[in-house]
């Protein structure tokens, strides 16, 4: 199932429904090739988590998604003991254990005893995995997402340098487990911190930017069926123009995407200034950039 | 291939780009996965592996383009162009040998043969030498006289060019004659375009967030009283800006700590009552700090141009923190919580400012003001409160009143003072601020953003 060449990758792709430009097909080919992950960066909203999903459906692979966030530890990310589990089996199996000591003759060889049974407390049993661990001991590769990892603490990024260089993880009660099949990882960054050069260079970099003329048409076009051809053509134009100003947060694909569906849903064909300025809320998500596009209203149609 | 790989790499490193052994052997390995004739997929597999962030991204594209086009020899007739490079090289090394004792001088024939990397190594000390030297007054002569130099080694080096090729004794036909002067006239462009190029940053998002910065800084040393109306603006929302960021980690640090380790103890006490089965787990928590904090804001004349930045901190705070008290005053004590509470940021200010119940004609009496707090206020003030005090303590002459301060610091767990006055004229004429120093925890200057950026993270964190 794996991808053959770039230009099957790009077929694979559109055919789970995303339209990848080549750059991004051939990155995305060169990091099956070569089992490396893919640090995807770009302004938000241009499709690198649809990307993710889409690489998962076009592999016929588990999506397993870990959402960052500043405070991330390992115990969300890669696994926890399950303590009341632990604790309700001791008390389960307690006349085992009194059998256990029961001929003992000494403190000492007791905790000997038991310390023989450790492995039964400490064993996969008892782990809950979280999604590092999942991806990684999932018997099927999957495709692993750990999407915003820019917003994880240092800590956690210089933990992520092991998984990602070895595919391995270590577990002090366990010791080392090594991934029963390699997943593709993707990371995605909005460039809200840099990343450690340790892990970028571990990483095949992506800068998804935002689409060509043609491409944003097409995805238009793939996304929103029932739109007219010549709506779609204005409307990939106007958007196009607005992010030549300069705003505080451009619109990108969702956006424009956001966008034709209003104003499919409002059955409205053409695209005039009111029209604009009456649905703008949907492609301006600050109040300052409003004002900005309706005053510039004259240069976007 | 692995030669003109390590080639375009180190024109990379000398331009800037942080390119590891590493990342070469991988592009490297790749290349053999894809068809490397076909540019796109080269160009992507390059990038994917050298450009590692969105601002290397443009410095890359315009390397790749330097060096696979504009340096390349045209590719149609790989043996016309074999023996066309050859040429290029034997008549630059005819320039060369002629006596210069310009050092840019070879940079640019270095350039013109096929071979960036010295040109691009000056281009970026040019470019960066003003990041390294603090002068007492900026100007750009220093690097512009470094461009000047290498125009004009670039201009003499095509007169070289152009005066080599009219000689008739060299060994060419006229054909590749033109072909040649071609080629030269190509790499002089590309030489030109590189001196003309500045670099810019790549994204737009991160360009914002250096100018962000970067204004902060520029405002950040400067009294508040010489900010222009936009400025004020700008500013306030900077802080706002900053007090949500700190907010927000704390929140997060907080919510992490929140849940710790398994308690074992209390999982163990819990579990008695079960009969010794743990069906309960308890976990460690760890409490937030609730702290209550109480401000008193001068709002006088004196301190004008703080006040209105005063405020603003004030309403940051009541944001921040659950429980905070704000007052006002002059001459008398005014309670703006509930303005500060109910009213969006700048419409609060301009009411504290324009319609409180505060008398703006009076001279401002810090004794009077304690002597109120003290009858009406005091209960406020606990274990867990910490008291901020704004104001620079010109109190006209009148009593300070400073027992009463000494009391409320004794009923609170931190009493701090900010001053916008400067540090030297501290006690000078009518200020008290002095007297008062003895009765806080903390008296610091606060005259800048800077200084006031530092308060609130010492107090938020």
């Amino acid at each position: 199932m794996d991808f053959k060449s770039v230009n099957d990758v790009q077929m694979r792709l559109e055919k789970a429904g995303y339209i990848p430009s080549k750059e991004i097909s051939t990155v995305v080919f060169l990091a099956a090739a070569t089992q490396k992950p893919v640090l995807v960066e770009g302004p938000a909203g241009v499709g690198k988590t649809e990307l993710a999903k889409a690489i998962a459906r076009s592999l016929d692979r588990e999506l397993i998604r870990l959402q960052c966030y500043e405070g991330l530890d390992e115990a969300k990310a890669l696994y926890e003991w399950e303590y009341a589990k632990q604790l309700l089996y001791t008390q389960m199996v307690k006349d085992r254990i009194n059998d256990i000591i029961s001929h003992t003759a000494t403190l000492a060889e007791a905790v000997d005893r038991i310390a023989d049974q450790e492995d039964a407390f400490f064993s996969e049993r008892f782990i809950q995995a979280r999604p590092l661990l999942q991806a990684i001991s999932s018997a099927k590769p999957v495709v692993l997402l750990l999407d915003e990892v820019d917003k994880s603490d240092p800590e956690f990024e210089a933990f992520l340098l092991e998984l990602l260089s070895d595919f391995q993880v270590t577990i002090p009660e366990l010791g080392t487990r090594k991934a029963i099949s390699i997943p593709f990882v993707l990371l995605t960054s909005n460039n809200y911190r840099d990343m450690s050069d340790a892990l970028k260079r571990r990483c095949v970099h992506l800068y998804i930017d935002y689409p060509q003329r043609e491409t944003e048409l097409q995805i238009v076009r793939l996304k929103i069926p029932g739109i007219e051809e010549k709506l779609a053509a204005v409307l990939v134009d106007a958007i196009r123009r607005i992010r030549l100003l300069d705003l505080k947060k451009s619109p990108s694909i969702s956006e424009t995407l956001d966008w034709a569906q209003s104003l499919l849903a409002l059955q409205i064909n053409e695209l005039t200034p009111e029209v604009i300025s009456e649905t703008l809320n949907v492609i301006c998500k600050y109040q300052i950039d409003m004002e900005k596009v309706r005053k510039n209203i004259s240069k976007i149609i | 291939m692995v030669k003109l790989i390590q080639q375009f790499v180190s024109c990379c490193r000398v331009a800037g780009l942080r390119i590891s052994t590493a990342e070469t052997l991988d592009c490297l390995n790749q290349l053999q996965l894809i068809e490397v004739t076909n540019e796109l997929q080269f160009r992507s597999a390059l990038r994917a592996n050298f450009a590692k962030s969105m601002r290397e991204v443009n410095q890359f594209d315009r390397l790749y383009y330097l060096f696979f086009h504009e340096m390349r020899v045209d590719p149609a007739d790989v043996l016309q162009s074999a023996a066309l490079a050859e040429q290029i090289r034997q008549l630059t090394d005819i320039v060369k040998k002629k006596p210069h004792d310009n050092p840019m001088f070879d940079a640019v024939v270095d350039f013109i043969a096929g071979n960036p990397q010295a040109l691009l190594k000056e281009m970026r000390r040019i470019q960066t030498a003003s990041d390294f030297e603090v002068q007492p007054t900026r100007f750009n002569f220093g690097p512009l006289a470094d461009r000047v130099n290498i125009l004009m080694q670039i201009t003499s080096t095509t007169a070289a060019i152009a005066q080599l090729l009219q000689d008739s004794s060299l060994d060419v036909s006229s054909s590749a004659r033109s072909d040649l002067a071609l080629h030269f006239n190509e790499r002089f462009n590309a030489a030109r375009s590189i001196l003309l190029y500045e670099p810019r940053p790549g994204d737009e998002n991160t360009k914002k967030v250096k100018a962000y910065e970067q204004r902060l800084k520029d405002l950040g040393e400067r009294p508040f009283s010489s900010f222009t109306l936009q400025e004020l603006e700008e500013m306030r929302e900077a802080i706002d800006k900053l007090v949500r960021k700190l907010k927000n980690s704390v929140s997060r640090r907080f919510a992490v700590k929140h849940r710790g380790n398994l308690d074992v103890k209390k999982t163990i006490r819990s579990a008695a009552r079960y009969g010794g089965v743990p069906v309960e787990i308890k976990y460690r928590s760890k409490p937030l700090r609730r702290s209550r904090i109480v401000t008193l804001c001068d709002v006088s004349g004196s301190v004008w141009a703080a006040a209105r930045f005063m405020l603003n901190l004030l309403y940051s705070l009541q944001e921040c923190f659950d429980k905070v008290n704000s007052f006002v005053f002059i001459d008398d004590l005014t309670d703006v919580t509930a303005v500060f509470e109910e009213n969006e940021i700048n419409e609060a200010i301009k009411f504290v400012l324009e319609e409180a119940d505060v008398n703006y004609n009076a001279a401002t009496d810090y004794g009077v003001t304690l002597r109120h707090f003290e009858r009406d206020y005091m209960d406020l003030l606990t274990k867990k409160t910490t008291l901020i005090i704004v104001g620079d303590g010109r109190s006209n002459y009148m009593h300070p009143e400073d027992a009463i301060l000494g009391k409320m610091r004794d009923r609170c767990r931190r009493v701090i003072w900010l001053n916008p006055e400067p540090e030297q004229i501290w006690g000078t004429g009518d200020s008290e601020i002095r007297t008062y120093m003895q009765h806080c925890h903390e008296v610091r200057q606060c005259g800048n953003v800077n200084q006031l950026i530092a308060f609130i993270e010492e107090l938020v964190l």
